[in-house]
């Protein structure tokens, strides 16, 4: 019954051009076998590729994880020691450090953002004063340069700790999963979290000897105006002194050196308006800043707010208090590297001193006038620098 | 793709020094920085005029030129 059927178009024209191409490839091999390995080559790109990287991905990452354990470890060792040897601790405090590394701040929850600010200060105030009694307890040699100098090493050991925790717990999520874009994005960032990282550990040097760190540039340039005068404690390790320039009167705040203290001096700036009275025309804060890539080291930038970093807590405790009393702010920073900031202070930093002296002049007569008072803050980590 | 994980670093060496500054006539002595060295710590007394110095600054030189 089928004898008869029409044959279609398609399958005529293809029977009548397929002998004419087989001769043509048959006359030409290597062009077939190119054709061959090219579409073999995308069919394996298709279905491998993301393997592929994946691999190449955990590689990375996994000698980046090796070099993470490795500093975590280093600044561990270099904690433990400097509590031995330098601290005097009594006994074995390998274990004591271990608990101090894995211990957490909890933050308070920020769904009812109202009063948040001084819940997150009472919070990091609590941990301050647990590590200080801790440190404290920790060593025989508990003078404050130790005591604080300490902290800073366990602070560094703890961060390096949370650094490799977290890299190696995506580390090994993406590799459960198979999770091509979290490793991928992990491996981007690498990079920059080994950077990091290798900053924190050559901190540990500086910290060790107690010398000035880049960021200390704003006590450092403040410590100029406070030799010989009288200093005062205004808040938990910061002191205060007064001084004059050109019919000005300068209250001048810095944390206490030379210990590896930054201070309070959102606290400090309060009392010294609310507690003592002062109806300042200006607060001039002196600061380290990150440098953009491709800016100077050492660079003046000028500028207006309140120039702290940190949590958050004393910026608002000082914007408040100017804000509050109308106050105008303004900033003086100095360009650094966020290794150069943690880092034994650079000579390019150090000599910029003079020039953030000459330009706190030069702001002060221009934004006041004699007889006005003006509040001067030192911002940063004062180690190695005293007043 | 490729290793994007840095290679160790090339850092030059950095040698810590101390400036000792005279505050009366502005004389200036760098020398090596000493452990328990900081900033406004007294120093030696001044080559120039026999005052007692005063350090006042700590830093760090790369040992290699800057390029």
């Amino acid at each position: 019954m089928f004898k008869s059927e029409p044959r279609l178009p398609i399958l005529e024209l293809s029977s009548s051009l397929l002998p004419s191409v087989a001769l043509q490839v048959s006359g030409d091999t290597s062009t077939l076998l190119y054709i061959v390995f090219f579409m073999g080559l995308f069919v394996f790109q298709f279905a491998f590729g993301t393997r592929i990287q994946v691999y190449f991905a955990l590689n990375d990452i996994g000698r980046g994880l090796t070099k993470l354990k490795a500093m975590k470890e280093k600044s561990r060792k270099e904690a433990i020691d400097y509590l031995v040897n330098v601290g005097k601790a009594p006994g074995d405090p390998s274990q004591r450090v271990d608990q101090f590394l894995d211990y957490v701040t909890i933050m308070p929850v920020g769904i009812d953002p109202q009063g948040l600010v001084n819940k997150i200060d009472h919070v990091v105030t609590t941990n301050n004063d647990r590590v200080r009694a801790e440190v404290t307890a920790l060593v025989a040699q508990n003078t404050p340069v130790t005591v604080s100098i300490s902290e800073n090493l366990l602070e560094v050991a703890t961060a390096l700790n949370m650094i490799h925790k977290v890299v190696r717990h995506y580390y090994i999520l993406g590799k459960k999963t198979n999770s091509y874009f979290t490793l991928i994005q992990l491996q981007m960032l690498m990079p920059m979290i080994i950077q990091e990282s290798d900053a924190l550990l050559n901190a540990v040097d500086s910290f060790k000897v107690g010398q000035p760190v880049g960021d200390g540039i704003g006590p450092v340039s403040v410590s100029r105006l406070m030799v010989g005068k009288e200093k005062r404690a205004i808040a938990k390790d910061t002191v205060m002194a007064i001084t004059e320039y050109k019919g000005r009167k300068l209250y001048v705040v810095k944390a206490d050196g030379p210990m590896a203290y930054v201070g309070q001096p959102g606290v400090a700036i309060r009392k010294v308006v609310e507690e003592m009275g002062v109806k300042p025309s200006a607060i001039i804060m002196i600061d380290a800043a990150l440098k953009l890539e491709g800016e100077k080291t050492g660079e003046i930038a000028e500028g207006v707010g309140a120039a702290i970093g940190g949590i958050g807590v004393e910026k608002f405790q000082i914007e408040e208090v100017a804000t509050h009393n109308k106050v105008p702010l303004y900033a003086i920073l100095v360009k650094q590297s966020i290794l150069e900031a943690i880092t034994v202070m650079r000579k390019e930093i150090a000599e910029a001193s003079e020039k953030v002296v000459q330009t706190l002049q030069r702001v002060i007569e221009e934004k006041t006038k004699e007889g006005d008072d003006v509040i001067v803050a030192g911002i940063g980590n004062t180690l190695g620098v005293a007043q | 793709m490729m290793s994007s994980v840095p290679a160790a670093d090339k850092k030059s060496k950095l040698l810590v020094y101390s400036v000792e500054e005279c505050p009366v006539c502005g004389q200036k002595t760098k020398r090596a920085f000493a452990v328990g060295d900081y900033v406004t710590k007294d120093g030696s007394k001044c080559a120039k005029c026999g005052n007692q110095s005063r350090v006042s600054l700590v830093y760090a030189e790369s040992s290699k030129p800057s390029s």
